[in-house]
């Protein structure tokens, strides 16, 4: 298989008020299309940057960063962001839902940011909330929604576009047991789908279930 | 979805701030129709009330100043200046005819009026105006003709008593409106007026129409020969009076221009303060592959939308006020010295247009530093801002 996330290098230094703070310091990765691998490591080591940096929120301080081919690091901000509107999806710990928005039009936000016609939004929209079992939240407000529910949502909205690959960060970390398999089944099957799946966690047992998992501390892959 | 729902849900998300930003840019826009309206509705009726003067030229004391002219025109109390050798002497002079005014005061009701001495035929035929009830009063005779608008507000008819400066008066006539000054004025014949007041034979003014008007400024050079006057043609008294009307009009207009220019700040104010409570939201929209560009567009169209809703709002609002407040504002002292200024006249359209235009290009202006600052936060920053 090809790899479809390919880290070369990279430091990732954020520049402080006063001191500048190192969070990577030199990794290399290569992560397969297709695979489930999770990033697990202590807390303010590097696991986040790392999957900022995978998935196009961020750029390298040095190093580079290929994607399906793409190379981040020599992007426009505008290619970067048209990259994260059509080749991954981000899902976080705290479901960073649009309050103001009903789910449907969360669920539509990255395609009307990638252009598609509102037609295509909605009926997208209704199909990808039917796969997560939330039709009947349809037009309700995300205050609305249960923890559990504002993830499913979360995951919908991140699979707007059809996306290479998703990009989760502690996804379960603010959900009951219920609700943490639920996500976890749905995640399971967009893996047996064919989908590339890279997951921030804390938790071992989540951890187990991935294909490969990757420890990040102190800023290096260890 | 699209970009304009996004910048609604956002207007709307925040509804009291929204209505507060909004109100801001609404009552400057409306404070800006009103004065302009106004300071129109005063011109307006100063260059009626001049070619309404039925004169070439207006004969005053030495040493008038505009504010002395705008009564000329206002029909508001001056002091009788022009002692009645003087009047004499002028009247003399060939090729003129003379209209002596002696505009003094009195109440009704405990609410001043004005009330002007005039020959009184003579002037109904010079200014051609038209008796609706009743007749034209003698000479001699204590004797009212109402104007119209003073007709009405003391519900005044022929036949009615009424005492000027403790002097009884009997109504004899009722004029048509003229839509002057002279609508809000009590006219009694001059000796009368001379008599009741003690003047001693002096009036205020002289009203001079020529005969050659090709000649005018050699008639002009011939009364201050004449008598210790000055002489003033009704177009310089027009220029005069409305320089002071427009400085008037242009302050109003500037006070009322401030006011917009703070509604600015509002809406500087409650973008910036948006774009840090939604630097959650920039980071989430950013993340699913917003670009800059997008948004500090949606950004710039909220403001705009301020400058949009607050500038029709305030156009409309502002042109309802103008017709409840205006004539409020024209009773008060400061602009009360045109008598008649009880209309308004709204700014002509393309004003008002311009009006708009300006309401949204100020609330444009005042987005583009907050839309700035919300399109440069980083994702990840503004992501996980808590």
């Amino acid at each position: 298989m090809s790899d479809a996330l390919i880290v070369r290098g990279v430091h990732k230094t954020y520049n402080g008020r006063s001191v500048p703070t190192p969070a990577l310091r030199g990794v290399d990765l290569e992560i397969e299309a297709g695979t489930f691998t999770c990033i697990v490591g202590p807390s303010g080591h590097g696991k986040s940057t790392l999957l900022h940096l995978l998935g196009g929120l961020d750029r390298p301080s040095a190093g580079a960063v290929h994607a399906f081919g793409e190379d981040l690091s020599k992007m426009s901000d505008a290619r970067l962001a048209r990259f994260r509107a059509e080749r991954v999806g981000f899902v976080f710990q705290f479901f960073n839902l649009l309050k103001g928005l009903d789910v449907t039009e969360n669920v539509s936000m990255p395609m009307m940011l990638a252009g598609r016609s509102p037609r295509e939004q909605r009926d997208r929209a209704a199909d990808l909330l039917a796969s997560v079992g939330l039709s009947e939240k349809a037009h309700a407000r995300p205050s609305e929604l249960s923890g559990g529910q504002m993830q499913r949502v979360a995951i919908a909205r991140a699979l707007a576009n059809d996306p290479e690959a998703l990009m989760l960060d502690e996804p379960t970390g603010n959900l009951d047991s219920v609700s943490e398999a639920e996500v976890l089944a749905i995640l399971d099957e967009l893996h047996s789908a064919g989908r590339t799946i890279v997951m921030v966690t804390h938790s071992p047992e989540i951890a187990a279930r991935a294909e490969r998992v990757v420890e990040v501390r102190d800023g290096l892959i260890a | 979805m699209n970009d304009y729902r996004l910048v609604l849900r956002n207007l709307f998300g925040s509804r009291s701030r929204f209505a507060l930003t909004l109100t801001g840019i609404t009552v400057g826009i409306t404070a800006l129709v009103v004065m302009m309206s106004l300071g129109g509705g005063l011109r307006a009726q100063i260059e009626r009330q001049a070619t309404d003067l039925g004169a070439n030229l207006i004969v005053t004391p030495k040493g008038w100043c505009a504010y002395e002219q705008v009564k000329v025109l206002s029909g508001n109390q001056l002091p009788d200046a022009i002692p009645p050798d003087e009047v004499a002497a002028i009247e003399a002079i060939d090729g003129v005819t003379v209209l002596p005014y002696l505009t003094v005061g009195s109440a009704i009701d405990n609410e001043p009026v004005p009330v002007t001495g005039v020959r009184v035929a003579e002037t109904v035929a010079a200014k051609r105006w038209s008796v609706a009830e009743g007749e034209i009063p003698a000479a001699g005779e204590h004797g009212v003709l109402a104007g119209a608008a003073i007709a009405e507000s003391f519900a005044l008819a022929p036949g009615d008593s009424l005492t000027l400066r403790g002097t009884p008066f009997t109504v004899r006539g009722v004029m048509a409106s003229t839509g002057t000054g002279d609508d809000g004025v009590l006219f009694i014949p001059l000796d009368v007026a001379q008599e009741v007041y003690e003047t001693s034979g002096r009036v205020s003014f002289l009203a001079v129409s020529v005969a050659d008007l090709s000649a005018v400024d050699l008639y002009a050079q011939r009364i201050t020969d004449a008598a210790n006057v000055a002489v003033i043609s009704d177009r310089q008294l027009l220029a005069s009076v409305l320089s002071v009307v427009d400085s008037v009009g242009t302050t109003l207009t500037v006070i009322a221009a401030v006011a917009v220019l703070t509604a600015a700040f509002g809406i500087i104010n409650t973008m910036l303060m948006a774009t840090l409570e939604r630097r959650r939201e920039i980071g989430i929209l950013k993340s699913l592959g917003s670009t800059n560009a997008r948004v500090f567009r949606v950004f710039m169209l909220e403001a705009a939308a301020y400058g949009v809703i607050g500038g029709v709002v305030g156009l409309v609002v502002g042109t309802a006020a103008s017709h409840i407040i205006t004539p409020l504002i024209a009773a008060n002292e400061f602009t009360a010295f045109v008598g008649g200024a009880r209309v308004s006249a709204l700014p002509p359209l393309s004003d008002m247009l311009a009006i708009l235009i300006g309401a949204v290009a100020v609330s444009t202006a005042s987005g583009l530093y907050p839309a700035w600052r919300a399109a440069r936060l980083a994702p990840v920053e503004a992501i996980s801002y808590e």
